[in-house]
């Protein structure tokens, strides 16, 4: 070992990946081992839903194996990946209309203190309502078809949105706004380059959690008389008699398309536009 | 790249992307088109996937062979509440539907109206079968599930502890969504179940249920779901109803007329329309062979006097609603006149 | 005096009267104040801490409105913030989802891509900061943070600006630098500028006119002349006269430890 080789592996925590080979082998905290830990720990978990199933002598619960050839089953049929589409598609409308809906009424409701005093109570009765209880509502107002699992993630994902919007207005420095009222800024250009500006982190913060809310609905959302979706798999399955692999498997499926989404929207932190909400000094 | 542009050139690219692939997946948007819906002969019609509807996907599957097309649209829905809420929005004009929810829409003043029977027979009630009920008294003290408070098993369980000299109130009676039944019964988390077939048969079928009675044993002939539709379909479609129920009438004749039929059914059935095991919906068709029946449809008062009473009686109805309300028993008025479906499967 | 008749800045009678806790009790910040400013002079307010010194320039910049009183400004009365007039905050004045670049160019969105381009460079240049047009205000220290908001107020070439203890947050040997670079830009661009301290050796390198504020409720104790040549000599004898005269007005002791004068 040279020198240089031994001065990286004592230093702690240094990201030594550009000096001497095989040096992410060394550093704990390199990004091989980050996925060593995740997988190992994913891992672990498979095994022991396996083991607990089999001590368990359970006839209904299926173990890793049954849920992983249902998985192939669905994809040998086709099935598979017009689920995931239609989940993804009705997830993705009732999202954006939420994304575009909330974050213009978050940041007026923030910014005129009379209309939020005006309309924070409904929004409040509104937000804890489920999804589930409003469900003949949307058919009544959408009958059978995607517009209604639309509506409902629309639904589920427009409050947290609306409220870290309406959140972030009030707790808005009052420095900039002065700064900003000196440069002579019109009330447009003053939402436009500043409000909407120093409001954005907390948007974004809004927008993760709306995401994971719109995504976990999705099951609810597609118990009306869809043909399609993860959610309609899982509620089918059960009709269907003892398919709980598939319904695990919907789980399952569900449950990594949510990481991806999580993963995708935190690359937004990474944006200067809203890195500066969230740095650390 | 700056926040803006990235997130409106991967967001719009996106949506478009995903709503392209839907389409042609799930909405067949770019397959050949058929009409749906708004053509006068394609009205929808809800179902669930329970034996006791089986003159649906039958009736479709057959003329889809006999014609190449079929008279309506078969909708499956999961459970009742989105059944019914479809038919209150006005998107399944036509529905299967169970008679006591009917009859009470009807005192709610929902303009419908009951044109056929869906079947005869076809519930039971479950017990573990490692349990000592063998009797309806067994039953004093212990937990028993039923679908919903408009269910005819309900209404049967009620007939049968009246019978027993018991009341409603010897029992604990929970309300739980048919398909959780089995697993609910397996786990013992319930000590009786009872709905609609093939949930019962496949506890037999698994080896841990086992029959407390069938419906034929406490109620024979007892009407358990009905055929339903809107009152301005008979008033402006009268025509179309009438094909609809000439052919679930020659659908259950077919059925019922040989065991072969009815494994044939159980093939297309499971496979096409309910998703289910075939093995589960041939057990449940063929033992005994009259656990449900598919003949003897047409409304007779008598039957729904019978529950109307109980019906007030277990407090699901008020009495407002009579047979000449909530029926019209002017489609089929000579079964015996029906004949079935002149259709054999090709032989293998 | 004719002063008034040719001043940019002309405060008279000005007084301020907050609600207190409870609003029966209310709190007189500011009482009678009269001052005035002429065009290209760099004045100091100073007083001790609360007596009102910010919210006199608070209400000059039109963010506040007096209780009673008038601020006329170019013989105009004031009815609010101006961009002729700008502000330079203590701190978080910047915006922190802007960089350096686009900061300064903030009051600019009314001119032409290249002649904005120009101005910016220019600014960023004035203020010792090329080189950091990309960076963002996490990035920078207190002392750079202040730098790009005068560059700021610079840029969108305002008649007067108005400081309020804008190099407060400093530590001692970044605030000297700021206040000899501070002066170095005032003398090229020849502002008119109104600045708050309560730092009273501050006042003294800096302005041409002193006016010291008596605690709340607050009026212009005394105003003081510096009459210095620049660059200041912070060990002439001129230089120290004046800042024990200012020591006296408001009543403290030069001796730290001492018992302030009754």
């Amino acid at each position: 070992m040279s020198a240089t080789q031994a001065e990286a592996a004592v230093e702690p925590g240094s990201r030594a990946s550009s000096r001497g080979n095989a040096a992410w082998l060394r550093n704990p905290d390199s990004r091989f081992w980050q996925t060593v830990r995740a997988v190992g720990m994913l891992a672990l978990f498979f095994t022991v839903w396996g083991l607990a199933v089999r001590i368990s002598h359970s006839d209904l619960f299926p173990t890793p194996g049954n849920v992983l050839r249902g998985i192939i089953e669905l994809a040998q049929k086709g099935l598979l990946f017009k689920y995931i589409v239609a989940s993804l598609f009705r997830v993705t409308w009732g999202f954006t209309l939420a994304v575009l809906i909330g974050v213009p009424v978050g940041l007026v409701l923030g910014w005129y203190s009379r209309l939020f005093q005006a309309f924070n109570p409904i929004l409040q009765i509104l937000r804890p309502i489920s999804p589930i209880a409003w469900i003949p509502v949307a058919i009544l107002w959408f009958g059978v078809s995607d517009a209604a699992p639309i509506f409902l993630i629309f639904l589920a994902s427009v409050f947290p949105i609306t409220v870290s919007a309406i959140a972030a207005v009030q707790n808005m420095q009052p420095v900039y706004l002065r700064a900003a009222q000196n440069f002579g800024l019109s009330r447009g250009e003053l939402f436009r380059r500043v409000i909407f500006r120093a409001s954005l982190p907390q948007i974004v913060t809004g927008i993760r959690i709306a995401l994971g809310v719109a995504w976990l609905v999705v099951v609810a959302a597609e118990m009306i008389a869809v043909n399609s979706g993860l959610g309609y798999l899982i509620i089918d399955a059960r009709n269907a008699g003892k398919r709980y692999d598939l319904v695990v498997a919907g789980m399952v499926m569900i449950g990594f398309i949510g990481l991806i989404l999580d993963f995708l929207v935190r690359q937004l932190e990474k944006f200067d536009e809203v890195r500066w909400g969230y740095a650390r000094r | 790249m700056s926040l803006r542009k990235t997130l409106i050139s991967v967001a719009v690219g996106w949506l478009v992307l995903i709503t392209l692939i839907h389409a042609w997946l799930n909405l067949h948007l770019f397959a050949a088109r058929n009409a749906t819906g708004t053509d006068q002969n394609k009205f929808r019609i809800g179902f669930l996937p329970v034996t006791c509807h089986l003159t649906c996907p039958v009736t479709d599957f057959i003329n889809k062979q006999l014609y190449g097309e079929s008279i309506f649209e078969p909708v499956r829905f999961n459970g009742w509440p989105e059944l019914k809420e479809a038919y209150l929005a006005g998107y399944t004009p036509a529905t299967f539907i169970l008679a006591p929810m009917a009859m009470a829409l009807r005192e709610q003043g929902v303009p419908i109206k009951i044109v056929y029977l869906g079947h005869r027979d076809g519930s039971a009630v479950m017990v573990h079968k490692d349990s000592q009920i063998y009797r309806m008294e067994d039953l004093r003290g212990k937990r028993v599930a039923v679908p919903n408070r408009f269910s005819n098993q309900r209404l049967l369980i009620f007939r049968a502890l009246k019978n027993a000299h018991m009341t409603i109130k010897d029992i604990e009676l929970v309300e739980m969504p048919p398909p959780d039944m089995p697993a609910a019964l397996y786990a013992k988390a319930v000590d009786a179940i009872s709905s609609g077939e093939p949930f019962m048969g496949q506890t037999e079928l698994d080896g841990y249920g086992r029959v407390l009675w069938l419906t034929k044993d406490v109620w024979p002939n007892f009407i358990s779901c009905v055929l339903a539709v809107h009152e301005d379909m008979i008033k402006n479609h009268r025509d179309v109803v009438q094909r609809l129920v000439d052919g679930i009438a020659k659908s259950g004749k077919w059925i019922d007329k040989s065991m072969d039929h009815r494994m044939e059914a159980a093939q297309f059935v499971a496979n096409n329309y309910y998703n289910q095991n075939p093995r589960l919906l041939s057990f449940v068709l063929s033992k005994p062979p009259d656990r449900v029946k598919y003949t003897n449809l047409t409304l007779r008062k008598p039957d729904f006097e019978e529950i109307e009473e109980l019906g007030r009686e277990s407090g699901i109805l008020k009495g407002t609603a009579h047979f000449e309300d909530y029926t019209d028993a002017s489609f089929v008025t000579d079964e015996s006149a029906v004949q079935a479906y002149n259709w054999e499967p090709a032989k293998k | 005096m004719n002063k008034e008749l040719f001043a940019a800045i002309s405060i008279r009678n000005i007084s301020m009267r907050f609600p207190g806790k409870p609003p029966s009790e209310h709190i007189d910040v500011l009482e009678n104040v009269t001052a005035s400013v002429a065009h290209g002079e760099f004045v100091c307010l100073v007083g001790p801490s609360g007596c009102g010194k910010s919210t006199l320039l608070n209400i000059v910049a039109g963010f506040l409105d007096a209780t009673s009183g008038k601020v006329l400004v170019e013989g105009e009365p004031v009815r609010g913030p101006d961009r002729r007039r700008i502000f330079v905050f203590q701190e978080n004045g910047v915006f922190p989802w802007l960089n350096v670049r686009e900061n300064v160019g903030f009051g600019l969105r009314m001119q032409k891509e290249t002649e904005r381009d120009r101005i910016i460079a220019h600014y960023i240049d004035m203020v010792g900061l090329r080189g950091f047009e990309d960076a963002y205000p996490r990035e920078l220290s207190g002392g750079m943070r202040q730098r790009v908001e005068i560059a700021r107020a610079l840029a969108a070439n305002p008649d007067i600006i108005y400081m309020d203890e804008p190099f407060g947050a400093l530590d001692f040997l970044t605030r000297l630098k700021m206040r000899t670079d501070l002066v170095r830009i005032w003398q090229s661009e020849k502002k008119t500028i109104l600045f708050v301290t309560h730092d009273i050796e501050e006042a003294i390198q800096l302005a041409d006119r002193v006016l010291v504020m008596s605690p709340r409720p607050a009026m212009i104790q005394e105003v003081i002349d510096v009459a210095l040549p620049r660059p200041r000599d912070l060990d002439s004898p001129g230089y120290l006269e004046k800042r024990d005269r200012i020591f006296r007005v408001m009543g403290m002791s030069l001796r730290v430890g001492e018992a302030a004068a009754a």
